[in-house]
């Protein structure tokens, strides 16, 4: 067995989280046969710079990054990121989860570049994978109680993907000993709509 | 909960390889760590900061790397297990005394941990530090992923011990920042006896100057190094797998070796290939690789970083195998000698050595298309950061003189740095000038030279002594890198009479590498209050005439403060003060911002986008900025510099 995956946003969204829980819900289950690394690159990630983690799980692991073209899913806190990650490394049967919400890079607010539309960015993901499905995850974030969960909702799609390798009171339980105790239910929460979201886009 | 590193033997975690470091140092019994803050070392120190209460060693943040390896090597000569780590840059600033400990030794264990960044994700460069530890001539270590990181650095402090010299642990980006599942291991109980012996096993060991004198003791440490090139060529680290009547070899170390098991099952080869892999790259293991040449016609070397091993390799084969064809980043280049590798990289480059070829991602056609919609994410400082209001003033103070002046902005390390880091998005040019004026258009064009930590004052010196006239000479730097390097430097300039404009933006904390409190912050590494040691009255004292504070928040005092510091003949200095905006919200609940932009008012002019401030947001359709509620924290600074009084505050 041997799963790829990255999560990727930008600098403060919570996406190193989220790539560190799969990795330990990952060894919970599959310690003993596997191996787990998450390779990460954060250059100013406090700063609002890109930020992506590679995640891969398996017997035949030694490297902390993904080859290109092998992503098997993507989960992506934002458009543009979804698109800077997807580009190289995902796989042509492979999956992303994006969340809709722009956060535009200073290099378009001083006019440098444009940002693309979101169609056009869901348009070449579809060219360069399987499935894409893409919906408002800050608005889900928000019901749930935290604009902060917002990676939570994220995760929670991917799960309904079936494509992480755990079942899903093993990914909970690493989730309530990860985020902060007072925060435990929203977190559960949005983990619960992300799932419940992706279920019905798939199913539309 | 108990902090990740106090885990008790047989549990199991994915962790991060600095914490993987920190653990093999608690493992090992440690006594003492020091260290000064740099990406991506500074989790080893945060991580047993954050154990520290319920353990017995001792952490602290020392305000560089040279004391920071002092602090180590003192207590090391005492007899204790020490621990010192910093990034790569940082070992050059510790280099004197790095380069002289060793002809004494140590008496307990020393492990130095430095963090290399291939790629410099994270660096002003890319320097592979394991040449400097055979440049010091003390051994090096060099993990292949978190788990080997624990192990070795746990074994560094006996194997420091045993050869009685300090021990190298060479850390990458890949492996600091990386994480991997990590099987923990006993903890030593026993701690090493504190004492000192002036005369211990060698006359004045522990001053380089006593009887028989320095020469010898460089003498001492050759023979030191016999027995640590032995102890190379058993180490567990090192491995030789050769099957029989293999003409090809593959020698790789640290993180290299991870690429090359990868690249070997994609090709799908590997079965007869000679496999010699090094975690111990220094001393060289001479036996081990002439065991391994034996018989080659061929060997790739895979290392991260500069060719070490390969160089060594060579110069064995000179001797020993002349016909073997060696290949890696040296004289027959197949890797660049400069980024990072990976597993894609490393199964290209040697694929044809097996006759075979690398395999293609699908839709490479679709990529290369699709790859011209992907922007660029510049970095910012982040929304209403200190620095946006003095880097907005400063240019505001700097227009005031003519338009052809051409005012040289020396820069330095920090945060405040992104001053200079441009933006990505825009068209490169080149001019071929002597001298020549540019306009900044946002905060992140302003610096105009930019190295290393405490580089930027001395540069403006220089230009101050050699009579620079076109335009104003400025510096600036930051609180921690104000006592990490530019205390002499200061002193330099003042003594010397330069005539220079220093802005030192003090936010109280060592933002950049991940807020450690410093001498300004008024809480010592233990997070226990400590008064704070304020910069102004230091300044005074090296006897600067002009110094004065400003609040880079407030627009007039921060402009009208630099203005008068530009205008002063002689070093002036102005402490431009505004705590760490980060830091700040932590403390004060962060609610939906209240400055919104009055949409009618608002002419386009895109003055409050040009602040760099990324809670603003402008729209070009309808050429009116806008406020992001979200990450606007209501500093106040875009409202200022609005010349239509279109950016104001809700009043709830
Ligand atoms: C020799 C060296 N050591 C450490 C670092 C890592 N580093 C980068 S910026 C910085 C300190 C920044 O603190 P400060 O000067 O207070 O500026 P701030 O980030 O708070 O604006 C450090 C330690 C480095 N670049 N070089």
């Amino acid at each position: 067995m041997e799963t790829n995956i990255i999560v990727t946003g930008v600098g403060g969204q919570g996406s190193i989280l989220a790539s560190h829980i799969i990795a330990e819900a990952a060894l919970k289950e599959h310690g003993e046969t596997c191996r787990v690394r998450v390779g990460e690159t954060f250059g100013a990630a406090q700063r609002g710079g890109a930020v992506a983690s590679h995640v891969r799980i398996g017997e035949g692991v030694y490297g902390p990054l993904l080859g290109r073209g092998t992503a098997d899913l993507i989960i992506a806190l934002e458009p543009m990121e979804a698109l800077r990650l997807s580009v190289p490394y995902l796989a042509a049967g492979g999956t992303v989860v994006m969340n809709t919400g722009m956060q535009v890079p200073v290099d378009v607010k001083v006019g440098a570049v444009e940002y693309p539309s979101l169609e056009a960015i869901q348009g070449a993901l579809q060219r360069l994978g399987k499935r894409v499905v893409a919906f408002d995850g800050g608005e889900l974030a928000s019901e749930a109680g935290s604009a902060k969960v917002l990676s939570m909702v994220m995760l929670g799609a991917a799960f309904a993907s079936g494509l992480l390798p755990f079942c899903e009171e093993t990914v909970l339980s690493v989730v309530a000993a990860k985020v902060p105790q007072k925060t435990i239910d929203t977190n559960l929460e949005a983990f619960a709509l992300g799932k419940k979201t992706y279920q019905q886009a798939v199913h539309a | 909960m108990a902090s990740v590193v106090l885990q008790p033997a047989g549990h199991r975690e994915v962790l991060m390889g600095n914490e993987a470091i920190a653990r093999g140092a608690v493992e090992a019994g440690l006594q003492l760590m020091a260290a000064y803050p740099g990406t991506p070392s500074s989790e080893v120190g945060e991580v047993l900061l954050s154990a520290a209460p319920e353990s017995d060693y001792y952490v602290e943040w020392s305000l560089n790397e040279k004391v920071a390896f002092e602090v180590a090597a003192g207590a090391a000569l005492t007899g204790a297990r020490t621990l010192c780590a910093m990034k790569n840059a940082g070992l050059n600033v510790a280099m004197d005394t790095f380069m002289t400990l060793p002809y004494g030794g140590v008496k307990g264990g020393m492990v130095v941990v430095v963090a290399d960044d291939p790629d410099a994700h994270y660096s002003s460069n890319e320097q592979d530090t394991r040449l400097l530890a055979a440049y010091a001539e003390i051994p090096c270590l060099e993990p292949e992923n978190q788990q080997e990181a624990k192990d070795m650095t746990k074994a560094a402090f006996a194997l420091s011990e045993d050869l009685e010299l300090p021990v190298m642990l060479r850390s990458v980006s890949r492996i600091s920042h990386a994480s991997g599942d990590v099987l923990f291991g006993e903890a030593r109980a026993e701690r090493n006896e504190i004492g000192f012996n002036k005369h211990y096993e060698m006359p004045y060991r522990w001053d380089v100057y006593g009887p028989p004198g320095a020469v010898n003791k460089h003498k001492w440490l050759h023979t030191a190094l016999v027995r640590a090139q032995a102890k190379a060529n058993e180490s567990p680290f090192n491995t030789l797998v050769k099957p029989k009547g293999a003409k090809l070899g593959v020698l790789a170390t640290g993180l290299g070796a991870a690429y090359a098991k990868e690249a070997l099952n994609r090709l799908g080869v590997g079965d007869d290939v000679a496999f010699l892999k090094l975690g111990m790259v220094f001393p060289f293991a001479d036996k081990l690789a002439k065991a391994f040449l034996q018989g080659l016609d061929t060997v790739l070397v895979i290392e991260e970083g500069d060719p070490l091993c390969e160089n060594f390799l060579r110069a064995l084969a000179q001797e020993d195998a002349r016909n073997v064809k060696i290949f890696g980043k040296g004289i027959s280049r197949i890797f660049e000698p400069y980024g990072e590798l990976n597993t894609d990289i490393v199964t290209a480059a040697i694929a044809p050595y097996f006759g075979a070829q690398a395999p293609a991602a699908a839709k490479e056609a679709i990529r290369q298309e699709l790859a011209k919609l992907v922007i660029p994410r510049s970095s910012t400082l982040c929304a209403g950061c200190s620095h946006l209001g003095t880097y907005c003033a400063l240019r505001t103070a700097l227009s005031a003189y003519p338009e052809d002046a051409v005012h040289i902005v020396n820069g330095d390390i920090g945060c405040y740095e992104q001053a200079g880091y441009g933006i990505f998005g825009g068209d490169l040019q080149i001019d071929n000038s002597a001298s020549r004026r540019y306009q900044a258009e946002s905060p992140y064009d302003v610096l105009d030279t930019l190295y290393v930590m405490g580089s930027g004052i001395s540069m403006a010196h220089g230009q101050s002594k050699l009579g620079y006239d076109k335009g104003k000479l400025v510096a600036v730097c930051g609180d921690s890198t104000f006592f990490h390097a530019i205390l002499p430097a200061l002193a330099n300039a003042v003594y010397n009479h330069s005539n220079i404009c220093f802005l030192v933006l003090d936010n109280r904390w060592t933002c950049m590498t991940g807020h450690q409190p410093n001498p300004t912050t008024g809480l010592d590494a233990y997070a226990q209050e400590y008064p704070r040691m304020e910069i102004l009255p230091i300044i005074k004292a090296m006897g600067v005439e002009f110094v004065r504070t400003a609040d880079a928040y407030q627009k007039e005092d921060a402009v009208s403060a630099i203005a008068d510091a530009l205008a002063f003949e002689g070093p002036a200095v102005v402490v431009m003060e505004g705590e760490c905006q980060l830091q700040r919200q932590r403390r004060v609940k962060k609610t939906m911002a209240k400055t919104y932009v009055n949409a009618e008012a608002c002419s386009g002019c895109k003055t409050c986008v040009q602040l760099g401030c990324p809670a603003t947001r402008f729209n070009a359709a309808e050429k009116k900025a806008g406020i992001d509620g979200v990450l606007c924290v209501d500093c106040g600074l875009c409202q200022q510099y609005c010349t239509e009084n279109a950016i104001r505050v809700r009043r709830r």
